[in-house]
């Protein structure tokens, strides 16, 4: 058993299928007597080059634990399905298990994102009470 | 480019986890507009961090994290 790291990206199209793929991955490592120490889900992210004529690609890494066998079986799979553009298999020295700094960057601006809506949110509120104030005034002068 | 001062100095005890392909902030510093890495001569950081990096560098590459070079359509 050895510690591996594995990154692929899906073709933004076949994005839905994402969980599906990880769930079979998962049952063939955990099948295999294989552990995985930690699954990320970068999401679709931009890619800096083009890859066969596509600009964005869905990530996920995987630290996984498992032997030789399932990380061939793996491999191929990657290989043969025609949603996988890319795979990168390293070798670790250990269980990594703290979230990457992908993960954590991607995760912030989806925060700041949200922050921005909901300061977005509220201001539209304010101005919503603004003007009904300016109408009962309206209302109480007449 | 000036030399700069390696931030290697500071962070020694946990170089595993610094020079990574997924450390895309450490890494664009590394390299030139055009994409090049930059040689350790100019920068001056150790030779050992220099060959992680020229390694991380280039994972990163393969996964299109950050371009082989600026003339990519």
């Amino acid at each position: 058993m050895r510690h591996y790291e594995i990154v692929f990206l899906v073709h933004p199209d076949q994005s839905s299928q994402v969980p599906a793929m990880i769930e079979r991955y998962k049952t063939t490592i955990t099948a295999a007597g294989g552990m995985i120490h930690r699954l990320e889900d970068w999401g679709r992210r931009h890619l800096a080059y083009p890859i066969n004529k596509v600009h964005k690609a869905h990530y996920v890494l995987m630290n996984i634990e498992c032997d030789r066998t399932t990380l061939q079986e793996l491999e191929s799979g990657f290989r043969f399905n025609d949603a996988v553009l890319r795979s990168l298999t390293l070798v670790r020295k250990r269980a990594i298990t703290n979230s990457s700094l992908i993960l954590t960057s991607v995760n912030d601006e989806k925060a700041l994102v949200k922050a921005k809506e909901t300061a977005k949110n509220e201001l539209d509120l304010e101005v919503n009470v603004d003007e009904l104030a300016t109408e009962t005034a309206v209302v109480t002068t007449e | 480019m000036a030399h700069k001062k390696s931030p290697f100095a500071h962070i020694q005890a946990d170089e595993a986890e610094i020079v990574d392909y997924k450390n895309l902030a450490l890494l664009t510093e590394y390299i030139t507009e055009t994409g090049k890495i930059v040689p350790s001569r100019i920068t001056g950081i150790p030779a050992k961090y220099q060959r992680q990096l020229s390694g991380a560098i280039k994972h990163a590459r393969f996964l299109a994290l950050i371009p082989y070079c600026d003339a990519h359509r």
